[in-house]
């Protein structure tokens, strides 16, 4: 593990992204404490100010810190997208292990599923799922997990397909081992690796998703401080306030841009071929 | 007798994160016209990084002093330019795999016809006529269908020969042969080297002979030299330095190559014992019939792995199977540890087994496998323990302990150390990693263990002391084996009887005392003729 760890400070985008998501992930634990003002509290007479010594990042419609909100708001941002990222993952893993070990139909009938699943578009799927089941973060993180479960599943199988010709595996059914055994003691362990990496670069997708979501109002709902719905709020002011729609937006492409150079150098470090 | 190739004191080093790590230390070889070196070692001993630095092809960590002379070319000082211009014109290269050392999307006669017109300014017409005329020569009977084939519609030995047609095509004085029969079947590898024999006498080249097989090079090369962790230690004619070692390595590596005529199994399974297993006109078919063929009434075509094999072991007995790739020995096993469907009849004890659903706990238990390679068949992530302490908890006896203790023991009937237990199978060698595999095997006690090829991944002297050790465990439990191996002067050294297969079917069942007299199938025979003869030290 700090093996791993020194080889990703030796690349330079793994360094990068260590420094960017350690950064955020700080924010998230301490943003609250850290924030200046309350991020609700509304001020009439200090409406849409321009970044000074007092408001670092100016303020919105209301006269809120839009620095305190960013810093609340990363929470919900980042949290609900490493959750829905997560429970995606997971259960795209299990799927595509399960059907790279079962072979044959079954193996055909779960991939054409997913591939079905796959042709609607995550953003449309999100969408759809987040209106049946009703505006809300918690829907809206159901919905990116489900999105996000065909993909991590044909990513997973592929790999999984050839740790299953692997005689460990071949041993393992030899000595008549359960097939939950064979699963999750035999195959996960080693198909782990490209999983962490198409995790952590999903993630920048998941606050990407989640912020769209919350956008179009189908996530979070106001007065939360989540950035998405910050963007889509500072949107009528865009023309007067600039810096209103600016910073979210930036904080979102932080994230996504810290995610993707993290999932870079891990797969660099991971791949025992490069 | 001119020198062709010279190589004064070379030394190599690759750069590691830890230092840097020596590969070749202080060779000094020399070759002349129309002489073959053998280059004889076991992995990781240099061999290649020594048809890597001639060739001039290193990767960028390696740090190199000392010369590497083709008659008067310094190859080292050479620029890029000149050495692209020698390669291929005046060092042709042959390497280990055919399939891996063709192109699979172009013609066999066009990556024939490239060399030609690269090297020898032909024009595209002539460089394929003279390429068809190469095809010919080296022995293929329709070079003009093989110019254009691609590399999968070939066999590995008309692979290989157009691979040794591509380095003899440019006349270089110097060709360096890297291992080129290890990848193919025993009878073809015979051919092979006859053409090679054929063609060295022929144009007179220097080559470089680059083998792990001792038989092999005693047969082959004029000149032999031994290199050990990139050291020569030994260096001489073929004869002199096989009668008589001078140097401890190179009479270990002797001693360590199997012998038909020494056996190493003293008892013999009791004839009127029940049979333990009983294999009766077993098939094995692959492929399953595709949906939408099966819609449109449509035969699937079905590949036959195993064509009705009826064979027996005794309780205690080792029943060689020896047979060329492909020729179904692996799939038999498969089929009898229920990783492949099978049909047919098969009696284990007694008791019928009608397929994989028959296979029950007492079967498992009682039948273990053992696999080639041992870095595939152990899970990385799982430490040594974890690997062992499986077979225990599943089949343990009642008063067999399930603990470290138990694991201890396990590894040091395979005569490792306990403190093996904390490792993970990265941590150790081939050779190690191969007696976890055994261990693991005879953790459940079984009376058939079935060996796929356990030994062919291994170095000579390491698979000696494996096949040493399974002889130990086979006299202590009387375990029966069922020894696949192509290796038939391994398999006469510990088998009661052979099994040969051929394409599918079981073509002899052969007594291991009455061969070679008493092989009487074609196919054998020619087997027997293709085996190099072991060259016999001293002794």
């Amino acid at each position: 593990m700090t093996e791993t760890f020194r080889r990703m400070l030796r690349s330079p985008q793994g360094a990068l992204g260590l420094l960017i998501v350690g950064l955020i992930l700080l924010v998230v634990i301490l943003g609250p404490a850290l924030a200046p003002y309350n991020p609700d509290t509304m001020a009439p007479l200090q409406r849409y100010k321009p970044p000074s010594a007092q408001f670092w990042l100016g303020t919105d419609q209301y006269g809120r810190d839009i620095l305190s909100r960013l810093l609340n708001g990363a929470r919900a941002t980042v949290v609900l997208a490493l959750i829905a990222t997560g429970l995606g993952t997971l259960a795209g893993a299990m799927i595509g292990t399960v059907s790279a070990y079962l072979g044959g139909r079954a193996d055909e009938a779960i991939m054409r599923t997913i591939d079905a699943v796959m042709s609607i578009p995550s953003l449309l799927m999100a969408l759809l799922i987040v209106n049946l089941l009703g505006k809300s973060s918690l829907n809206a993180v159901l919905a990116i997990a489900i999105a996000f479960t065909p993909g991590m599943a044909r990513v997973t199988r592929s790999v999984a397909l050839a740790v299953r010709k692997q005689d460990y595996v071949n041993a393992a059914i030899a000595r008549g081992e359960s097939a939950g055994f064979i699963v999750w003691r035999e195959m996960l362990p080693n198909v782990v690796a490209p999983i962490i990496v198409e995790m952590t670069i999903r993630v920048a997708f998941a606050v990407m998703l989640f912020a769209t979501l919350s956008f179009l109002g189908l996530g979070a709902q106001p007065p939360a401080s989540e950035w998405g719905l910050m963007v889509a709020e500072a949107r009528r002011f865009m023309h007067l306030s600039p810096w209103m729609i600016l910073w979210p937006s930036l904080a979102v492409a932080l994230v996504a841009i810290g995610f993707n150079l993290l999932g870079d150098g891990l797969r660099d470090v991971l791949n025992p071929r490069t | 007798m001119a020198t062709i190739l010279d190589i004064a004191g070379y030394n190599l080093d690759y750069a590691t994160p830890t230092g840097f790590t020596r590969a070749l230390d202080a060779v000094t070889l020399s070759i002349g016209g129309g002489e073959v070196l053998g280059l004889v070692g076991e992995s990781g001993s240099g061999k290649t990084s020594l048809a890597w630095a001639i060739m001039r092809y290193l990767p960028q960590s390696a740090r190199e002093a000392g010369g590497i002379r083709l008659r008067d070319k310094d190859l080292i000082a050479a620029s890029p330019a000149e050495i692209g211009a020698i390669r291929g014109r005046r060092i042709g290269m042959v390497f280990q795999d055919p399939s891996t050392s063709l192109n699979p999307t172009l013609p066999l006669g066009e990556q024939l016809a490239e060399v030609l017109e690269r090297h020898r300014g032909l024009s595209r017409k002539q460089a394929w006529a003279e390429g068809e005329a190469m095809l010919a020569r080296v022995g293929l009977k329709l070079p003009a269908q093989m110019m254009r084939r691609y590399p999968h519609e070939a066999s590995g030995g008309e692979k290989q020969r157009v691979v040794i047609a591509t380095a003899f095509a440019c006349q270089p004085e110097c060709i360096i042969f890297d291992e080129p029969t290890t990848a193919l079947d025993v009878i073809t590898a015979c051919q092979i080297l006859d053409l090679f024999a054929e063609l060295q006498a022929e144009t007179g080249v220097a080559s470089l002979y680059i083998s792990h097989d001792l038989a092999l090079v005693s047969r082959v090369a004029t000149r032999v030299a031994v290199i050990h962790r990139g050291r020569i230690v030994e260096q001489g004619a073929v004869a002199q330095v096989f009668a008589a070692p001078s140097d401890a390595y190179t009479q270990k590596l002797l001693a360590a190559v199997p012998r038909p005529d020494h056996r190493l199994v003293e008892t013999t399974p009791d004839p009127a014992a029940k049979p333990l297993v009983e294999v009766e006109k077993l098939s094995v078919h692959y492929g399953r019939k595709p949906f939408l063929a099966k819609l449109l009434g449509r035969e699937g075509t079905r590949f036959t792995g195993n064509r009705e094999v009826s064979l027996a072991v005794q309780p205690g007995e080792i029943l060689g199977i020896v047979g060329e790739s492909g020729s179904g020995k692996s799939t038999l096993a498969k089929a009898l540890t229920g990783l492949n469907p099978f049909e047919g009849g098969l009696r284990f004890d007694g008791r019928p087994i009608a397929g994989i659903g028959d296979m029950d706990r007492a079967y498992r238990r009682d039948v273990q496998i053992i696999f080639q390679h041992p870095d595939s068949s152990l899970n990385p992530r799982q430490r040594i323990r974890e690997i062992l302490s499986r077979p225990l908890a599943l089949y343990g006896k009642p008063g067999q302990g399930r603990g470290a203790e138990a694991i201890g023991d396990l590894l040091e009937q395979v005569r490792l150390p306990r403190s093996y237990a904390e490792r993970y199978p990265h941590q150790l060698s081939g050779g190690e990693k191969q007696r976890v595999a055994i261990a693991r095997a005879f953790a459940s006690q079984p009376r058939l263990v079935i060996c796929d090829e356990i030994t062919s991944a291994l170095d000579v002297s390491v698979q000696a002391s494996v096949i040493e050790l399974l002889v130990d465990l086979q006299r202590r439990h009387g375990t029966a084996y069922l020894f696949i191996t192509h290796d038939l002067n391994l398999v006469r050294q510990i088998a009661h009887r052979i099994a040969v297969m051929y394409r599918g079917d079981l073509v002899e069942l052969v007594d291991v005392a009455a061969l070679p007299a008493g092989a009487s199938h074609a196919y054998t025979r020619s087997l027997l003729d293709a085996v190099p003869a072991p060259a016999s030290p001293s002794a």
